[in-house]
């Protein structure tokens, strides 16, 4: 009804201070919303206990409400009360999770929001007579769209692997979060062969989910658990078989997937005492540290010798030629 | 230019063998230097691409091993050919470090600064000569061996793989930068050759610049051609 206008918006104020303010916008533009997922839903199935102006004391969006939607295959209300238990007792959930501020928890619209579908649904269906067949029975051609974007949207690749890096990223490189958290950041990630290859738009190689979810051995992103987890994906013991999923690293042996993490913090990789008795990873990210100082050093060295020389050697010519010496 | 009118001697530095070699060299380590370095670049720089990117990473990656196994061939062959053939002999013989590069290397740097009058007088091969053509050996064991593992990634365990990538990646940037700045500019940028040194392409050094630069070699090479020997890899040409 009001949501209708343009102009209906609200300031918040967080305190006195004006730059706290934040103006927030409550205009929904009807033939946008009718293009997104959750276009043929009414506000009220989600925006529960609405029922008076102003609209005060209402509960959050609850993504496991059954809303109004039935549900073609079971003839009951359709709800993602399934998922949202999934994923609360997954590590990012508010049960699986055993962080301290719970408050810091991803929640669904973190990472879903509801985009629109395919805006050029009518090229991209022209000349398909498979469809015609729908609209024999369903007159309407909303019905026959709504359901053929619902399938061939989950047919096609929702995002690119490009987009989940930088999704997960939004959180899982935030310094300040993950110290907070006691979780390394993942920047390491990007100087990864995976992540050069997958910036270059090559789609074999993994981006997060394939390894932290993968779909192929029956994991999801809505169950991604911790790696001290015995099921999961990237428990030591389980790693081998997330590499050899078909398509990857299929003939890697458990050996292949042993030792430290994937891709360590950088700052994690630093010179310091090698003693037999540390903790593997450490172990290894101070070799792998060592290794680099020895080659910052040969490099320094070398290349400024070389340099060196060369200058020696320039000027040292100039000045026989200046001498009007034997050179040419 | 020659004040004197002298007739332009030239003599052989490098065998046709020799040159095909480095040239084989030279273009397939620049293919792996400009391949190899695109996995170094900032994602943001990768993006550039964009729809191009696909196509542009698989073809850099065909590039690389492709370049990687003609470098391990010629490496091959021209060990074969140190151990096998005359000229060879003789090449990696002159190439042998010996205690008056040491020598040589001192006094040459108090010339260069101006502190002695006299260059030391040098031989076939000089000391930095020297140094590059072993560094060859050194770094290209290691990317060989490096870059092998990688390829066959599935068979090592991932701390090996992580080993072998910060080898291969510490090798290529030292030598890279150690052709650009020692290679590169004693060929290119060196007051004595500029623009260009084009042993590389016909073999000959001339009499004066050998007179200059391998005086000793040069004095060896004249008492042959006064009097001619066997077993001797030089030729004259007038």
């Amino acid at each position: 009804m009001c949501h209708k206008y343009p102009g209906l918006g609200r300031i918040d104020s967080n305190g006195s201070n004006n730059a706290n303010k934040i103006k927030r916008v409550f205009y929904i533009n009807n033939s946008i919303y009718e293009k997104t997922y959750h276009g043929s839903i009414r506000c009220k199935s989600c925006h529960t206990g609405v029922t008076k102006i102003p609209h005060n004391g209402i509960k959050k969006v609850d993504c496991a409400t059954e809303c109004h939607i039935i549900d073609p295959s079971s003839n009951k209300p359709f709800s993602h009360k399934k998922i949202v238990n999934d994923f609360n007792a997954s590590v990012h959930g508010s049960e699986g999770s055993n962080t301290s501020s719970k408050e810091d928890l991803p929640v669904c619209k973190d990472c879903h929001s509801n985009k629109a579908y395919h805006a050029d649904f009518d090229q991209q269906t022209a000349g398909m007579t498979s469809l015609k067949v729908c609209e024999e029975c369903h007159k309407s051609g909303d019905f026959t769209k709504r359901f053929y974007e619902h399938i061939s949207y989950r047919i096609t690749k929702r995002r690119s692997s490009k987009e989940v890096v930088k999704l997960c990223s939004t959180c899982h490189a935030d310094k300040e979060l993950m110290d907070k958290h006691e979780l390394d950041i993942v920047i390491g990630f990007s100087n990864t062969f995976h992540a050069k290859a997958l910036f270059y738009g090559n789609t074999e190689v993994p981006n997060c989910l394939n390894c932290h979810a993968p779909y192929q051995l029956g994991f999801s992103p809505h169950r991604i658990s911790s790696r001290k987890n015995s099921q999961s994906p990237t428990n030591p013991e389980n790693k081998h078989l997330t590499c050899s999923q078909s398509g990857c690293h299929i003939d890697a042996e458990k050996s292949f997937a042993s030792g430290g993490y994937v891709h360590p913090s950088p700052e994690k990789i630093k010179i310091s005492k090698i003693i037999g008795s540390q903790e593997k990873t450490r172990f290894q990210n101070t070799v792998i540290g060592w290794i680099q100082m020895f080659y910052k050093v040969l490099i320094t060295l070398v290349i400024g010798g070389l340099a060196f020389h060369r200058v020696l050697d320039f000027h040292a010519t100039r000045r026989e030629k200046n001498k009007g010496g034997h050179l040419k | 230019m020659n004040s004197e009118q002298k007739t332009e001697r030239k003599f052989l530095r490098m065998t046709k063998s020799q040159r095909i070699q480095h040239v084989i060299l030279f273009v397939s380590t620049t293919i792996l230097i400009l391949t190899g370095f695109m996995l170094q670049a900032d994602n943001w720089l990768i993006e550039i691409f964009g729809d191009y990117g696909e196509i542009i990473f698989s073809i850099r990656s065909w590039l690389h091993r492709i370049a990687g196994v003609i470098v391990a061939l010629v490496c091959v062959y021209h060990l074969l050919y140190v151990i096998s053939t005359e000229e060879g002999k003789s090449w990696a013989l002159d190439m042998l470090p010996r205690p008056k590069d040491a020598v040589d290397a001192y006094q040459n740097v108090l010339f260069m600064m101006g502190l002695r009058d006299e260059k030391p007088k040098l031989d076939r091969f000089m000391y930095m000569e020297k140094l590059e053509y072993w560094s060859v050996y050194f770094g290209m064991t290691i990317v060989i061996i490096t870059g092998t593992m990688m390829w066959t990634e599935y068979l090592w365990p991932r701390f090996y793989l992580e080993v072998a990538n910060v080898f291969h990646l510490g090798e290529a940037v030292l030598a890279a930068l150690a052709i650009i700045v020692g290679h590169i500019f004693s060929v290119h940028y060196n007051p004595h050759v500029y623009p260009m040194n084009r042993t590389f392409i016909d073999g000959m050094i001339s009499e004066e610049m050998m007179k200059e630069e391998h005086e000793l070699w040069y004095e060896r090479e004249i008492k042959n051609i006064d009097k001619p020997a066997a077993g001797t890899d030089s030729n004259e040409k007038t």
